[in-house]
């Protein structure tokens, strides 16, 4: 059964779960609106083919990879974040862990679709089982995140269970009998016994570990799908932890923002604090310079090396992507340690504000990772032109990136009307503990 | 409890932080447009104009133009420019023809070799012409050689099997004269470069040879492309010929001995499939005791309950 303190901060929170207000209804519809555009424009492309994006027979890579590689990135912070915080114990972790989790489930879902979006022929997508090969770098991203989607959907059933059976339990709350039913059969019948505590004490901690492993090995096969072939940029040994670092450091950014929007929209400022952002914060400092460390670690080497298709990718960095050059690597690298480490500086709207450019610069991070490589290529291909080897985003891409963004808001909207957006279950855990972990 | 509550300062703070960011943005665009105007011109820019006379077995030559300026000292190829070829030799003028360049600034014109005019030594001007535009700067190159052919064949003597290269510098009239003391390149045509198999010399009836190389891989019966050239040379510039004989390793004699990395092998090497078993147990195991404990929380509600 709840707990009283369960259920006093249940009550706090079933608003958010019985109503939704114009606002919030509004915001949906307007979600919903882009998705349907991205369908659209899906629709256009599955039509008249890839050649209304900008991919062409050199750039074969655009805007969705870099997509896939950004929502699978921030998918892999979530679970590091909240599977580490979960196996440390970290108290302050237990307001803000629930966002750490939906991030992960959700982006993970988001991720693998900008992939699809890729093939040109989807029609044959079941080749990839029929005659798929081991030793395909792509074999090895579909078994891994096909594995890592299974680990994240248990560890965040395993999380939300006891807030399942509290809301069950709740009889004051307000919705229709069917979402009742729904929360009864998804309780499993938990009830709070020493021996369900146990096994599910037990169950979460394996995961937690589990999903940490499986981030950093997924993320790092996704590194290798790049750093196996012998594309100039790509082929570097530190490209796994590399990736694994922007990977989390990106995350870390969009907990900042997702933080800060629920708290303003829910008006959560008792329950996530400046201390949650200053943590968060200190973490993206620790990130941004290891990620700053690698970013230099890989291009100093490659620009000594002197290596003509190296020295020619790095021209092209500095010349046609000076700006974004400079956006991804400087700034949003120097700019969370200005914030964060210089203390006048440290507040919540400076921490977002800096999130923000931080998640901007690593989304270009990854755009630099592509694209410019693709435009240099070792060999050149015969009766080449401009449009074929230069890549161009259309609005078809645009559209989709869009509605993958709004499909994200969509489904943090959604499940926060599911389930209370604070873990009320570990909140409640240690009464005595309360003041230090909101404080 | 504390709650949140930004006071006057920290606003400042926050007021002060939007200046510093939109300062960064701002500065770099301005700094970067500053560059782009440094360099950038309205005059005419110069081109660089490369051009070679190959002669191919057929009495034919090809000429190639080569058109391209330089960024930062870097070629960037000119496309769709008109280059205009004509051939010269004792007071005579021929126009060859107007080519465009391709993509790659090249322009090519494949012309026999009979009929052009010569000196009085045999030998042939060429000259490619490009006019030049309100853009670009008028450039022109001269190439001036002897016309010539080289022949490949095959032999066999004693069981060894020989390549045969004869070389022959032609008259205007018909008054063919050997190639002699000139060294032959040989060449295998691969996928992007050709591939050198060793070299001939010509004696003085302009013949040479060398064994055939019989490590050589050639197609699925075993047929090969040999190539002979004659590069930069000071009267006969590029000359070319080649020649195919079914004498090197067909090649569906290789067969792999174990299984390698490739994708198209059918099965992948051992420590690959192991490794990938390994993980895949270790991660769905414990899965799975998740799943049973879920399912054990389930059946210890049913008790309860009971």
């Amino acid at each position: 059964m709840a707990s009283e303190k369960e259920l006093t901060l249940l009550k706090e929170f079933t608003p958010q779960i019985e109503h939704t207000n114009i606002k919030q209804t509004v915001w949906m519809i307007f979600l919903a609106a882009v998705i349907v555009l991205g369908f659209y424009a899906l629709y256009v492309q599955i039509t008249e083919g890839h050649i209304v994006t900008g991919m062409r027979d050199n750039v074969v890579w655009g805007i969705y990879i870099v997509n896939f590689i950004f929502f699978m990135g921030i998918s892999y912070a979530g679970a590091l974040i909240s599977g580490t915080l979960h196996l440390f114990k970290a108290e302050w972790r237990k307001p803000i862990i629930r966002i750490a989790e939906f991030i992960t489930i959700i982006a993970l879902l988001i991720g693998p679709c900008y992939i699809l979006l890729c093939i040109g022929r989807l029609d044959r997508l079941y080749y990839l089982v029929i005659f798929g090969r081991i030793q395909s770098p792509i074999t090895w991203d579909v078994i891994a995140i096909s594995t890592d989607i299974f680990g994240c959907l248990i560890f965040l059933y395993l999380a939300l269970l006891r807030d399942i059976a509290a809301i069950r339990d709740f009889q004051e709350i307000r919705i229709p009998k069917w979402k009742r039913k729904i929360y009864t059969f998804l309780a499993l019948g938990y009830t709070g016994t020493p021996e369900q505590k146990e096994r599910l004490h037990k169950a979460t901690d394996i995961m937690a570990a589990m999903v940490i492993a499986i981030a950093v090995i997924v993320y790092s096969v996704l590194a290798w799908i790049f750093s196996v072939t012998l594309q100039p940029g790509w082929h570097s040994t530190i490209f796994g932890p590399y990736f694994v670092i922007a990977a989390v450091f990106s995350g870390c950014g969009v907990m900042i923002v997702v933080m800060w929007l629920f708290r303003k929209i829910y008006h959560l400022e008792k329950y996530i604090t400046i201390k949650h952002f200053v943590n968060v914060g200190v973490l993206m400092l620790i990130l941004a310079a290891l990620f700053g460390y690698f970013t230099f670690s890989d291009y100093l080497t490659k620009w000594y090396g002197s290596e003509r298709n190296d020295e020619l990718l790095i021209n092209l960095l500095f010349d046609k992507y000076y700006w974004l050059f400079i956006l991804s690597n400087y700034i949003g690298v120097l700019l969370p340690m200005i914030v964060v480490g210089i203390k006048k500086f440290r507040t919540i709207n400076n921490i977002t504000i800096s999130a923000i450019i931080v998640i901007l610069a690593l989304w270009v991070n990854r755009y630099l990772i592509v694209v410019p490589t693709l435009e240099s290529p070792y060999l050149p291909i015969q009766d080449s032109r401009p449009a074929w080897i230069f890549y161009n985003s259309t609005w078809i891409e645009w559209a989709l990136t869009a509605a993958g963004v709004a499909f994200f808001a969509l489904a943090f909207t959604i499940g926060s009307k599911l389930i209370p957006i604070i873990n009320v279950s570990e909140l409640a855990e240690s009464p005595q503990e309360e003041e230090k972990i909101l404080e | 409890m504390n709650q949140y509550n930004p006071g006057p300062m920290k606003k400042v703070i926050t007021i002060r932080f939007f200046w510093l960011t939109s300062l960064l943005f701002l500065i770099s665009p301005i700094l970067s447009a500053q560059n782009e105007a440094e360099t950038e011109e309205n005059e005419p820019v110069d081109t660089y104009l490369s051009f070679i006379a190959t002669y191919t077995s057929n009495d034919t030559v090809v000429l190639t133009a080569h058109l391209f300026i330089r960024r930062e000292r870097i070629p960037v190829d000119l496309q769709n420019a008109p280059i205009s070829f004509t051939a010269s030799g004792d007071g005579q003028q021929l126009t060859i023809g107007e080519v465009f360049t391709d993509s790659t600034g090249k322009a090519r014109c494949l012309i026999p070799t009979t009929s052009l005019p010569r000196d009085k030594e045999g030998m042939v001007t060429y000259t490619a012409d490009f006019s030049g535009t309100d853009n670009y700067f008028s450039a022109s190159e001269v190439f001036i050689s002897k016309p010539a052919a080289l022949d490949v064949s095959f032999y066999e003597e004693d069981s060894i099997k020989y390549i045969r290269v004869s070389g022959i510098q032609t008259g205007s009239e018909g008054d063919d004269a050997p190639i002699a003391n000139e060294t032959v390149l040989l060449f295998v045509p691969t996928l992007f470069a050709p591939m050198p198999v060793g070299e001939i010399y010509l004696e003085e009836d302009g013949v040479g040879s060398m064994e055939f190389p019989m490590t050589l891989i050639g197609d699925s019966v075993g047929t090969i492309m040999i190539i002979a050239r004659i590069d930069e040379n000071d009267l006969f510039g590029y000359v070319k010929g080649g020649s195919s004989c079914n004498w090197a390793i067909p090649k569906h004699f290789l067969k792999q001995d174990k299984p390698t990395r490739e994708l198209w092998t059918p099965v992948a090497p051992l420590w690959m499939i192991i490794t990938l078993l390994i993980l895949l147990a270790g991660v769905w195991g414990h899965y799975v005791y998740a799943v049973v404990q879920l399912i054990k929380i389930k059946q210890s509600a049913k008790k309860e309950s009971a």
